[in-house]
């Protein structure tokens, strides 16, 4: 157990001194939000409006409704990266150290995705700073739902960026993949636009897409979709309906579960296999 | 060798060990034993399979025939007893620079399951061994490189190993801090009575084994003290010069029946055991000697005798300025 606590805390502790990092990971959620959000909200606007839209829909706000695409982004991205630390020890020695001592390889891969969880969590958690910016009102319940969402989505992450990290042996190769993977992940998972009216296939891939369920949980838990007008509701596409069924929160939450389980099982394998 | 090493146990013993990459058969069916407290050497070219052999005895990788036992523990059936029992400082750098020395120290600690009121004991010791407790709180990254080898050495120490395994430890380090990192690893072996098990193509370090075991291609092709492999050899070189070199030429050849080669008014011979040969040789010689040098073999001498190649060649050079670059970094 003390092994797993102290892999955990190495990542933690290199996370917190790395400044340039911590910087750096600001910018882009910040670039998304308010230039391309704020950007984007006026053209929603005007393409929403007309003499005739109802008045729940005048009060669609793009940048509210993309801030939980953004927290998920935050999450998604914190949880991959993370991984990356294993293919750098890797490459640069370090993993050598840990794997010739007597901690088990599990221990191992369950100490870097807790790792990685936190981190994401942390990061995640950062970006409640644009709170005010944006006039979006979060109250503690939401924090309370927020915070566990938080977790399992960037558990399952983070587990499987270990999985690539057992399978790819440099940083840059791990680099290129995730790349690849990163941008249809996002922008097909509802978090910078309402994934309604798609193309069969595309919506296919919205389906199997775990960031999709992470997305929707986190949208319907910011912007209290309970509580919103049906109309404002269906708009921000927060009626995710998956072969016919209207997919609650808890639905959502199972399936990130359950991948993140799967997720942690195969890379543990994987990296109990690999050198 | 006196009687009391002779009586110490094998701490590893090595049956018929071997492993295949592909078609390339790296390690071919090496045997040998190491004694407890030794300073065991494998010395060999690069690509001779050493590094192949340690990463199989560290249990990093699993052989493809034969078995070895380290400290009582088999390398296949129980690995994780054998890692608790040895210590590897590895040809890489291997420490995390962006932590401090003391901060790397005990993320070994925690590893290796140190008791947590040692640890702070053997810490402090560690560091006081390779000399570094000024810089115990200081980032990996501002240390030299020197300085990084003494701090994989003392944290490769920490949870008292029976077995250390260096992997070409001062590959890339400038003569004097080789020397200095020497000094630690003679003065640990003194204080803790730890084995040493040690690959390296540097014959200066080879010397300073107990016995070095000799590799060429996977094979084991010479196991001995460097002495008696030295001697094997076929004796050491005498360089002599003299007043008349013609007549010595005549009476080295006449008395001892040895082969007289001259060059530039040099003339050499091989003897065997030169340094017992040569107290009577100069007491019996009739011609008035102006110089005379005993030159002993090297072991890259016995190398050469062994394989007719040279453990040192161009290629080898490259790689070792290539690996010196990256530890550099």
């Amino acid at each position: 157990m003390e092994e797993i606590f102290a892999i955990w805390q190495r990542d933690i502790l290199r996370f917190f001194r790395d400044k340039a990092r911590l910087f750096g990971s600001f910018a882009m959620p910040f670039l998304f939000l308010i230039i391309f959000g704020s950007g984007m909200s006026g053209s929603i606007r005007s393409l929403l409006g007309g003499a005739d839209t109802p008045s729940a829909m005048a009060s669609f706000d793009y940048v509210k409704f993309m801030f939980p695409g953004i927290i998920g982004m935050v999450v998604f991205t914190t949880s991959i990266f993370s991984a990356l630390s294993v293919v750098q020890d890797r490459e640069f020695g370090y993993l050598r150290e840990i794997l010739v001592s007597p901690v088990k390889r599990s221990s191992i891969a369950i100490g870097k995705v807790l790792g990685g969880t936190t981190i994401a969590v942390i990061q995640g958690l950062l970006m409640f700073v644009f709170v005010p910016f944006i006039g979006l009102k979060i109250n503690l319940s939401i924090m309370i739902k927020l915070i566990p969402a938080m977790f399992l989505v960037a558990f399952a992450l983070s587990s499987i960026g270990l999985l690539l990290a057992s399978s790819l042996k440099t940083s840059a190769g791990f680099q290129m993949i995730v790349q690849i993977l990163i941008f249809p992940m996002l922008f097909l998972s509802g978090a910078f636009f309402p994934i309604t009216g798609l193309p069969a296939w595309m919506n296919f891939l919205v389906t199997i897409n775990p960031l999709t369920y992470s997305v929707d949980m986190f949208k319907k838990i910011i912007l209290e979709a309970d509580k919103l007008d049906p109309l404002l509701r269906q708009a921000m596409g927060l009626n995710l309906t998956v072969l016919g069924h209207q997919v609650t929160i808890f639905n959502e939450a199972l399936f990130v579960l359950i991948c993140g389980i799967i997720f942690i099982t195969l890379a543990t394998v994987k990296f109990s296999r690999s050198n | 060798m006196n009687d009391i090493e002779n009586n110490m146990n094998n701490i590893i013993e090595v049956k018929s060990l071997g492993k295949n990459f592909g078609d390339l058969e790296a390690v071919k069916n090496i045997s040998f034993e190491v004694k407890e407290r030794e300073i065991f050497g494998f010395l060999g070219p690069n690509g001779a399979g050493k590094t192949t052999t340690i990463n199989m005895l560290c249990t990093m990788l699993k052989p493809n025939h034969g078995t070895a036992s380290v400290n009582g523990y088999s390398i296949i059936n129980s690995p994780n007893e054998v890692r608790k029992s040895i210590g590897i400082i590895f040809q890489e750098n291997t420490l995390d620079e962006k932590l401090t020395a003391n901060e790397n120290l005990l993320l070994h600690c925690r590893f290796y399951r140190v008791p947590k009121k040692e640890r702070e004991t053997r810490i402090k010791e560690a560091l006081n061994i390779v000399e570094l407790s000024d810089k115990r709180n200081k980032i990996v990254e501002t240390f030299s490189g020197g300085m990084k080898r003494r701090l994989e050495i003392a944290r490769g120490l920490l949870h008292y190993p029976k077995v250390l395994f260096l992997d070409e430890p001062t590959l890339g380090l400038d003569p004097q801090t080789r020397a200095h990192v020497w000094e630690f690893i003679l003065k640990l072996k003194e204080k803790a009575g730890i084995t040493m098990f040690l690959t390296t193509h540097y014959m200066e370090e080879a010397e300073i084994c107990s016995r070095v075991a000799i590799i060429d291609y996977g094979k084991l092709i010479a196991l001995d003290t460097p002495d008696e492999l030295k001697s094997k050899v076929g004796g050491d070189i005498i360089e002599i010069s003299t007043l008349d070199n013609k007549a010595s030429k005549k009476e080295i050849e006449n008395k001892y029946n040895k082969e007289v080669t001259e060059n530039q008014k040099i003339l050499s011979f091989k003897v065997d055991k030169g340094h017992k040969f040569l107290v009577s040789f100069i007491k019996n010689f009739k011609t008035p000697i102006k110089s005379i040098n005993l030159r002993r073999p090297t072991l890259n001498d016995v190398f050469l005798k062994l394989t007719g190649r040279q453990i040192r060649d161009e290629e080898v050079s490259v790689r070792d300025l290539m690996k010196k670059r990256m530890r550099m970094h």
